[in-house]
């Protein structure tokens, strides 16, 4: 196994071929990274969701105890 | 009769909250393992491997669009099954499989049928020819694409569920005429390169870095469908007190205030 090309230069370009071979591996390289980070993003954004959630029927609940308290 | 605990484990299986934990310790594995292999074998296939007698470094294009056409593949059997197991025992997870294998096959898809056309332009001359593989692969872009668009069509989920995965049934058709369009019908696309029924047709030089590949590109797919999956059970669980105690852990400070 050796190196194909001498220089990144010949490696860019391919021997004419390099904006073909490239084209392709970086459009897919961003469609395949796309998949993963977009879950991630909304994992994230779910789980904040979730705590933002839960802390406002806390704070409903503080508030209509209150309520019934101070009406007795 | 000893069949109820036999099945103990497909109920388990079932339950989101068991996924979304076991894979949760498999994640950081398949994370290493993904990107490892990945960049082990796109180094090796763009830069190592010899170049093609006739089609010159055109050619190392091979090491996306094969692995991606597989996966594309695979995955709507995946995808098609998980759909059959949420209509015949009502499982809530194999559903949610369902929808999250939408759009990752759709992506593949696309990647199988980009890559071709820009490798179709310096050796066929053309990036688009309307052959039957070709002409295949982009009706299973649509039916990926129908799948995900009827989740979203009703509006009840159930509903939604069920025609998403009768049309994944329905498409499976599809699948075999993709693998077999290119001996039944004359087609510009060449024949498949690895075939299971006999040696591959690829000098051991490139067809070494192309294993690497596909074996990156499962990984892949099995890490994309985890992490897309543990999304869609967040989202539809998340009223559950399981999840309501995980995001309280995940989020500590920052949003307490």
């Amino acid at each position: 196994m050796k190196p194909q090309f001498d220089t990144l230069q010949q490696l860019w370009h391919m021997a004419g071929h390099g904006p073909y071979v490239w084209t392709a591996v970086l459009v897919s390289l961003a469609v395949l990274g796309w998949l993963l980070i977009r879950p991630v993003q909304q994992q994230r954004a779910n789980l904040q969701a979730i705590v933002r959630q839960a802390q406002r029927e806390e704070l409903q609940q503080a508030a209509s105890t209150q309520q019934a308290e101070g009406g007795k | 009769m000893a069949s109820g605990r036999n099945w103990n484990w497909f109920h388990r299986m079932g339950s989101p909250r068991w996924f979304y934990e076991t894979t949760g310790r498999w994640l950081p594995w398949l994370w290493v393992l993904t990107l490892g292999l990945m960049l082990i074998g796109l180094v090796w296939g763009l830069a190592f491997a010899p170049q093609d007698a006739k089609q010159g470094n055109s050619f190392r294009i091979i090491y996306l669009h094969v692995p991606a056409s597989f996966l594309a593949l695979a995955g709507y059997y995946l995808m098609a099954i998980a759909g059959a197991i949420g209509l015949i025992w009502k499982m809530k997870l194999s559903y949610m499989v369902m929808k999250s294998a939408a759009p990752i096959g759709a992506a593949l898809t696309f990647i199988a049928l980009f890559t071709g056309a820009v490798w179709g332009k310096p050796t066929w001359g053309t990036y688009w020819v309307w052959d039957a593989r070709i002409t295949s692969m982009l009706i299973l872009l649509f039916l990926y694409l129908g799948v995900l668009a009827l989740q979203y069509a009703f509006h009840s989920q159930e509903t939604g569920n069920k025609a998403s995965a009768i049309l994944a049934l329905v498409g499976t058709v599809n699948i075999p005429i993709i693998y077999k369009s290119v001996d039944w019908w004359y087609t510009l696309h060449q024949p498949a390169t690895i075939k299971f029924t006999s040696a591959p047709s690829m000098h051991p030089d490139m067809f070494q870095p192309l294993l690497v590949m596909i074996v990156a590109m499962y990984s892949f797919y099995a890490l994309a469908l985890i992490l897309h999956t543990r999304t869609e059970i967040l989202r539809r669980e998340r009223k559950a007190g399981w999840v309501r105690e995980l995001a309280q852990r995940a989020q500590p400070a920052e949003v307490r205030q």
